[in-house]
């Protein structure tokens, strides 16, 4: 295994924030358009709503990063009856479903100024992403998808090989953070 | 207490005895101290010499506007900056500072005979003076200027110093915390709206720190600034000291710097020196206040010649007196307020001299009540003096002329030019100005940002103004933002308000073509230059500030702008409006470069993306060289081995037997949908209908001009669902390219496109013993017959999910081996564990590169340069002609495309065995005069492979139906010729592609 997988599960806390790496999970990317009726009937989740909204199902959640496209997570086991659902769908409403569970990892970051954190690298407007939504952005310049689960609790999906660059700018802000609060 | 400490005065806590060194000397100063302010408690002004004219130089503002007293500063290894200005600079214990511009000593420079041979650096003195002879530029003038260019000197040592950013989104940014910022962010800070007050200062307060006389609303000044920072606080607003807006950019975007450490005397930990602040604000309010101008006459630069308004500030703010026996030369009536208190804290001020013929009774009376002598309608024309002003020249004026002078003995000169509003913030805005007559200056006319600016940098005078301006333009925001604000106004006692008019350059009896009165002192720019500038051509504002250097580097206009248009627009005969106002461009203030640089520095300089299999590379002593954002393995050298003996190596190797090589970086693309094969047609050169599932074939992708942008192998793994692959600096740009047509073009399309690089861990074996090794580790029979070249499966390999390519960039019996990227490691080391039976060599992208030539097979961007079309580099083949349509098929239809003598890719084989250089140019006859006709150049060129001589490839004008003809390299030596010929120099048959018929491969359940 890499240096990156290799991490351990914790990776940073300070009195700022705590860094930590989730564990593997099944990761599609779907894309569909029309109809999401049979979709969401097949995957037991809600795909309306604007940009950035989620749903969740038992293990499943989904976010909406455009129009006709959706990162669908899930548990590693679940993911032979999700290719399966969406499967049979394909003749009556093509759309792509392609596993991305081995390209990236999530980030977690939470804590009291988990928030704060964030402005570190990412231009968007934290306090506009509210809890239980997410969006895609970037963070440092590398493009990432931001999870709100709450007021201070983050993931952050990012690509296998830009992951190390950004939880190294994510351990230094943590850091910097807690040299402030002191 | 220092001598020039006026006990009682000022905010400077001298109970907290700071010790400090200028030019090794050890001085004292208190808490709030600046370096300038300690050094005249100390009667010190000499501070610097000039830039140009090493003239020296002392303080003349006490703010960030200074453009003379530049300091070093160092705090221990690394901790030096050069062109601090000592006006800003705090002292801290054990703070070193040291003066610039002088050798060797700052009260004794030999570069000072530059003052005495001014004549020749008058304007344009670069252009004029190092002309002749031509000879003499580069061991003479060049080395010279470079010597004597620069401001201060460059640090030499790595900064240890880490510097941080963020990004802020709020309701409303207030720039500038004087009495108009403080009321504008009282008023906005209403109903939930977030509001950010930044200032550059260490405390907040502007001109009420100097004027703390004024009474607000019953309050003296001070106490009234505490009251309203804890009112502020109290309502949430976050308020920023030490922070500089640096520059306004577009979308209400304000970059800020914050300075967090400059002014402790030990380095907390975790703590970066300074930070950017990115901030995104719903509306802003310019509070920067405004700026005293100088009076501009000959000997203006003495060191204890400076601003009134500066000196009061010394005085009020920091309890220093800058002179005890200080004279006033002015043209606005501010500097007669400066006077008083200078003469109320026991200065005896030897005399106000005006420039106007007359001033309010209230200040004459002022003036008498203080015993301080007033000689109205005066000019002054010189000052005397070494190091330190002694005496100040001034004349009479009547009806025009210019009377006898007199000589007024003093320690200081205090002037004031009158005040320029701070239009530098609201100028980035592409804000428009419009000239005012009446006060000599620009205002700000129409921004197009969501931005309103108020108080003193829209000309307004006097504390109760600024209050009220800066609450209604507080209130206005707040109302664009859709809320009320807070309804405040504001009553002042004892505001000093007044008027002045501006001044060119004062009138003089003297020879005005031997003054030195300085309109910019940063860059020892003189009226006398800004004339000549005019006399020599120069007609806009923004010829005569390059011609002659002013307003320009740190000042930025802040001091000389108003001083040079009036000269500048008076030796033109036309109006200052006419003659136009010069840029100012940010940064406000000089700005660090570390400031910009944020977190980007050291190893977080830039993203470096590694594969999964980077680390055992690392292990195995490759050395790696960048790609893209990638760092690869470029070779692998055993035992010190050089470069060319590793490469030689693998490279046979690979070719005798077996080499195994990390291709994750390649880009992927998975392309699914009912339309997939449209898509592929439309997008690729080649046809794609009839490639059948678990077949791939090379594609070729080109831009709408018929040029080839990208290619790679794509694997059809469905009918609905390609495996495309790009080169590794293409992958996001060809993902863009597809996903732009894609929206834009073909909507209709049933097709998604999804980023599948670092899906993959993606493993390469070539050698004739590439299919021996890897069948034990799958079921798919690795035949000529069940799996031939250019074939693809999902299948398993070793136990792993896998995506198996039969594909060959060696010419060699050659799979790609995609798995899960996290596995990507455990497959590579079973595999090199595996192929130890036959000598397996791991190989690099040098050998990548060598190996693909000698088959003449190209790579994107280095045998092509986006001129080359799929038939400039031999590759017709890969077109469908027959297509309907496909990016890049009108493109190649245009004339220029099918002309002919178009440069062809060939190969290369010299005729002396030499080695070709890449990029060297090629030309068909080599006897011709210089400059040549050059035909082409050489974009591959390779001595370590495995062919039996150097090979080169070249691209040649119609080098196609050149073949056998000999080219010429002339090189800086010799000339070298070469023979052209096809571009595959290995295996012209791809027999060696085939897997030979042996028992021995067989799927392992077959």
């Amino acid at each position: 295994m890499n240096a990156l997988t290799s991490l351990p599960t914790a990776i940073l806390e300070t009195s700022a924030a705590r860094i930590l790496l989730a564990k593997p999970k099944a990761r599609f990317s779907l894309r569909a358009r029309g109809d999401l009726a049979p979709f969401e009937a097949a995957l037991g989740l809600s795909l309306g709503g604007p940009l950035g909204t989620r749903a969740s199902t038992g293990s499943r959640e989904t976010i909406r990063l455009a129009p006709d496209e959706w990162m669908l997570h899930s548990t590693p086991s679940d993911a032979a009856a999700i290719e399966g659902a969406c499967a049979a769908l394909y003749d009556a409403h093509p759309h792509s479903l392609v596993s991305v569970s081995a390209r990236e990892v999530t980030v977690v970051i939470e804590g009291p100024r988990a928030a704060e954190l964030l402005t570190i690298g990412c231009p968007r407007d934290i306090a506009k992403i509210e809890p239980g939504s997410g969006r895609r952005t970037v963070f440092d310049g590398v493009t990432v998808i931001l999870w709100r689960d709450a007021e201070d609790s983050f993931r952050m999906d990012v690509w296998n090989s830009f992951a190390p660059h950004l939880i190294d700018l994510l351990k230094i802000g943590a850091r910097e953070l807690a040299a402030e609060v002191a | 207490m220092s001598q020039y400490r006026v006990s009682g005065k000022g905010r400077v806590d001298l109970s907290k005895k700071i010790n400090f060194t200028f030019e090794g000397k050890s001085y004292t100063g208190g808490q709030g101290d600046t370096v300038a302010s300690a050094l005249l408690s100390h009667g010190v002004h000499l501070m610097g010499r000039s830039f140009k004219y090493h003239r020296p130089r002392g303080a003349v503002a006490a703010g960030s506007e200074e453009p003379n007293a530049l300091i070093g500063t160092r705090r221990g290894p690394g901790r030096f900056e050069p062109n601090t200005r000592a006006t800003v600079q705090d002292i801290y214990e054990g703070l070193q500072t040291n003066a610039q511009n002088k050798y060797p000593s700052l009260k004794f420079d030999v570069g000072a005979v530059n003052d005495a041979a001014y004549m020749l650096f008058s304007a344009g003195f670069y252009y004029k003076t190092f002309m002749w002879p031509r000879s003499f530029w580069d061991k003479v003038y060049e080395p010279f200027i470079r010597a004597a260019a620069g401001l201060g000197v460059s640090p030499t040592e790595e900064d240890p110093d880490h510097y941080a950013s963020r990004n802020l989104h709020i309701d409303v940014l207030v720039v500038g915390a004087g009495p108009t910022g403080i009321a504008a962010a009282k008023a906005a800070s209403a109903e939930g709206l977030s509001v950010v007050i930044v200032d550059e200062n260490r405390e907040i307060g502007g001109t009420l720190l100097s004027e703390p006389q004024a009474v607000i609303d019953g309050i003296p000044a001070w106490a009234w600034i505490e009251q309203e920072l804890a009112a502020l606080k109290a309502q949430g607003v976050k308020v920023m000291t030490r922070t500089t807006a640096i520059g306004y950019y577009n979308d209400n975007l304000v970059g800020l710097v914050q300075k967090l450490t400059d002014h402790l005397p030990s380095l907390p930990a975790d703590t970066p020196r300074e930070r950017m602040w990115r901030v995104r604000a719903g509306q802003v309010v310019l509070a920067q206040g405004a700026l005293e101008k100088p009076l501009v006459f000959h000997g203006n630069d003495r060191p204890g010649v400076m601003l009134a308004g500066s000196a009061q500030t010394f005085l009020n703010r920091y309890g220093v007196l800058v002179g005890k026996r200080p004279v006033v030369l002015t043209a606005h009536d501010s500097a007669w307020y400066a006077a008083f208190d200078l003469a109320d804290a026991g200065a005896k001020v030897q005399a106000i001299v005006d420039v106007r013929d007359g001033v309010s009774e209230a200040l004459i009376a002022g003036a008498r009540d203080r015993n301080i002598p007033v000689r109205l309608s005066y000019t002054a024309t010189a000052t005397k003096g070494r190091l330190r002003v002694k005496s100040l020249r001034v004349n009479r004026m009547q009806g025009g002329t210019v009377g006898a002078a007199e000589e007024i003995s003093c320690d200081a000169v205090l002037m004031s030019g009158g005040w320029t509003p701070s239009l530098h913030l609201f100028s980035h805005t592409k804000g428009k100005l419009a000239w005012d007559d009446d006060r000599t200056t620009f205002l700000p006319e129409m921004t197009p940002e969501d931005c309103v600016i108020a108080g003193a940098s829209r000309g307004l005078w006097g504390i109760e103004a600024a209050l009220n301006d800066g609450a209604e333009k507080g209130r206005a925001v707040a109302a664009a933002l859709g809320k009320a604000g807070n309804a405040v106004s504001y009553t002042v006692a004892e505001d000093r308000t007044g008027s002045g008019v501006s001044m060119k350059e004062l009138p003089t009896d003297l020879s005005p073509g031997k003054a030195k009165a300085f309109v910019d002192y940063q860059n020892d720019v003189t009226a006398k230059d800004l004339r000549l500038a005019v006399r020599e051509g120069m007609r806009s504002i923004e010829h005569v500030k390059r011609y002659t250097t002013n307003g320009m580097a740190t000042d930025q206009g802040k001091m000389s702008n108003i001083n040079g248009l009036n000269i500048a627009s008076d030796a033109l005969g036309r109006k200052q409006p006419q003659v136009g106002l010069t840029t100012f461009r940010p940064p406000y203030t000089p700005t660090s470069f570390g400031a910009f640089a944020g977190y980007h520095r050291g190893s977080h300089f830039e993203v470096t993306r590694k594969t999964q299999i980077d680390a055992w590379a690392e292990e195995n002593g490759a050395v790696f060289e960048p790609v893209s954002q990638w760092r690869r393995a470029w070779y692998f050298p055993k035992g010190g081995e050089s470069m060319d003996d590793a490469v030689r190596r693998e490279c046979a190797t690979t070719r005798k037997s077996l080499g195994i090589f990390d291709a994750s970086t390649l880009g992927k693309i998975e392309v699914v949908g009912p339309d997939a094969v449209e898509f592929m047609n439309r997008m690729y050169t080649n046809p794609w209908t009839k490639l059948g599932v678990g077949k791939c074939r090379y594609g070729l992708l080109c831009g709408d001009d018929g040029f080839i942008r990208d290619d790679g192998v794509i694997g059809r793994l469905g009918q609905d669902k390609f495996h495309v692959t790009t080169t590794t600096g293409g992958a996001a740009r060809v993902l863009n390219m597809m996903e732009d047509y894609l929206q834009t073009e073909w909507p209709d399309l049933n097709v998604w496109l999804t980023s599948t690089t670092e899906e993959w861990s993606t493993i390469a074996l070539n050698g004739p013993n590439a299919a021996k090794l890897l069948q034990p580790f799958t079921d798919v029979t690795l035949t000529e017959e069940n799996f031939p070249h250019m074939s693809c499966v999902e299948c398993e390999v070793a136990g792993m999910p896998a995506r198996l390519f039969r594909v060959s960039f060696t010419g060699e019996i050659g799979f790609e081996v995609n798995v899960p990227a996290p596995m990507g490691r455990q497959l590579w080391e079973t595999l090199w564990e595996a192929g130890q039976q036959y000598g397996i060599t791991a190989y690099g992208t040098e050998t990548m590169h060598v190996l693909r030539a000698e088959k003449g097979y190209i790579i994107v961007g280095q045998d092509t340069d986006g001129t080359v079309t799929p038939y400039d580099a031999g590759m017709g083949w890969a077109v469908g002609k027959a297509k309907p349509d496909f990016v890049g098929k009108r493109g190649l239809a245009r004339p220029d495309l099918v002309a002919e003598g178009r440069k062809q890719l060939v190969g290369l084989v010299t005729e002396d065995g030499s080695k070709l250089e890449e990029g060297a140019q090629i030309v068909f006859d080599a006897s011709q005069p210089i400059p040549m006709k050059m035909v082409g150049h050489v974009t591959s060129s390779y001595d370590v492979g495995t062919t039996d001589q150097p090979i080169a490839l070249a691209l040649v004008e119609g080098g196609h139906s050149r073949m056998g003809e000999t080219v010429f390299i002339p090189m800086p030596d010799r000339t070298i010729s070469a023979k052209i010929t096809g571009t595959i120099f290995v295996d012209p048959d791809n027999a060696k592609l085939k897997i030979p018929a042996s028992a021995e491969n067989k799927g392992v359940a077959a």
